[in-house]
């Protein structure tokens, strides 16, 4: 087993939080949302550069909420646990559904490293010129140049939120610099903002990325807070293997025990779920008594 | 997907000619390979047989209109393009040849077992059963999937984990959808009086 790095509580402490006059502030013009959505990136922006954030099990995450918001706007009637159930369940060679493909790209676009190939797997409806172009050649702004995006993906065609969406939070991670996409905006936005233009619509991308900060940067002190928890409970775990257990639930949003069998037994994977549930490491995120699925 | 098949041959560009020809020979390239293939064409391998600024969707758009007045269209069907014969002349494509082969061969409740896992895909024999309130023979969902229109998609999180059962690609081009949001939603069925209103 590694030794303990630190005191995690203390390197929690120093994470960068939003301040409270970003998170309180009520803006109207367009000026004034800027601004906050500004702050708000910033600190964002030295977030997801911080080792103590489980980085992956946060895109992972982020891209559950982000395609679960997608499906809503396709107007599908799955949510995050039906999403959570096709990815465990599908097996190689069987077709995802229809919102379950959609939940496939935004996990793929989050984890696959920023590249216009990368990003095509994600994009199919899109040829790799059109995603280098978007990616290279926009102007302005981040969030500018995420609204140029989004209109001229969904001006040619209506229905593709998915693909609108995808694009924009990358053409967001390639301004800030990041080497990976984070699934921000696209829980933030609805199918009427969708539907506008010009500096409504930039208003409303402000305000999405204003709001998905809000939610991203708490939400990554709260992964913070179980990955060091899951690791301070580490030491104590005998089974053979779980060292690598723990370092796959600090990059998933969900895992089935059986995905542990490469490495354990069966018996001993959901041995190993129970015990971490009980140290009060992971949770089990079904509520059903089979086909559980745990998560930190 | 996304091999890349290079054609050290093929003159994409085109710089030699005027603008105007430009445009109407890659119309024409793209016209050959949709002719060509018996399946939807996406928009990346229609891009590479054009110039790298070109729109493929400009393009497509004024072939559609150059086939105005012909007995075959471009359609967009499962994310991509085909050609296909309009309907008008189906009589006629029938009257003269044998296309018995290609026929789906489904009867009624098969149309309306497909119909419904169209709808409420991902779903279980057990889930269609709920619907229809009686049981679906294997032999329908096994003739159903060796026609290519549904496939096994995930397993159920329930006991024994059934297979569920998606639609496919064909299943698109087979109906001539662009994708399944172009089902006909509760409020266009109950305008072709083919649903009551308030309820089923």
């Amino acid at each position: 087993m590694k030794p303990e790095r630190g005191s995690p509580i203390i390197d929690l402490e120093t994470l960068p939080r939003i301040p409270s006059w970003v998170t309180s502030a009520r803006a109207e013009t367009l000026e004034d949302v800027a601004f906050l959505t500004g702050a708000a990136l910033a600190v964002l922006h030295l977030v997801v550069s911080r080792g103590e954030v489980p980085q992956p099990l946060l895109r992972d995450r982020l891209a559950l909420r982000a395609a679960e918001a997608c499906v809503a706007l396709a107007g599908r009637p799955e949510r995050a646990a039906d999403l959570r159930d096709e990815v465990h369940l599908l097996r190689p060679g069987d077709l995802p559904g229809p919102a379950g493909a959609i939940c496939q790209r935004w996990r793929q676009a989050a984890a696959r490293p920023m590249t216009p190939e990368g990003l095509h797997r994600a994009l199919p409806d899109l040829t790799r010129a059109q995603i280098v172009f978007w990616l290279e050649e926009g102007q302005g702004g981040p969030v500018d140049r995420m609204a140029q995006v989004l209109e001229a993906v969904l001006a040619e065609d209506p229905r593709a939120e998915a693909t609108a969406l995808i694009l924009a939070d990358a053409t967001l991670a390639r301004v800030m610099g990041w080497n990976r996409l984070l699934p921000l905006f696209a829980a933030h936005l609805t199918m009427r903002d969708l539907r506008k233009t010009g500096d409504e619509l930039r208003r409303a991308c402000h305000r999405a990325v204003l709001a998905s900060c809000r939610e991203a940067v708490p939400l990554a002190h709260d992964l913070a807070r179980r990955a060091a928890k899951l690791q301070s409970v580490a030491p104590k775990l005998r089974a053979k293997g779980a060292g690598k257990a723990v370092e796959i639930f600090l990059s998933r949003d969900a895992v089935a025990p059986s995905e542990f069998t490469a490495f354990m037994s069966d018996r001993a994977a959901r041995r190993l779920c129970d015990r971490l549930v009980t140290l009060g490491a992971v949770r089990e995120l079904t509520g059903r008594d089979t086909f559980r699925l745990y998560g930190v | 997907m996304a091999r890349d098949r290079t054609e050290p041959d093929l003159d994409r560009e085109l710089a030699d000619l005027p603008p105007e020809l430009r445009w109407h020979e890659w119309m024409r390239r793209i016209e050959a390979v949709l002719f060509a293939s018996a399946s939807p064409v996406p928009r990346e391998d229609l891009a590479r047989v054009v110039g790298q600024g070109a729109s493929v969707d400009l393009l497509v758009a004024d072939l559609a209109e150059d086939l105005g007045g012909r007995s075959f269209e471009v359609t967009r069907v499962a994310g991509g393009w085909m050609l296909r014969s309009r309907a008008a002349y189906a009589p006629a494509i029938r009257a003269a040849a044998d296309v018995g082969g290609q026929d789906l061969d489904l009867n009624e409740f098969d149309i309306a077992v497909l119909a419904a896992i169209a709808y409420h895909q991902p779903v279980t024999r057990d889930g269609l059963k709920e619907i229809f309130g009686k049981e679906i023979s294997r032999d329908l969902i096994g003739r159903l999937n060796a026609q290519g229109l549904i496939a096994t998609g995930p397993r159920s999180p329930s006991r024994g984990a059934p297979y569920t059962f998606v639609t496919t690609e064909r299943f698109l081009v087979a109906f001539g959808l662009e994708s399944l949001r172009d089902l006909p939603d509760r409020e266009q069925m109950e305008d072709a009086g083919l649903a009551s209103p308030g309820g089923s």
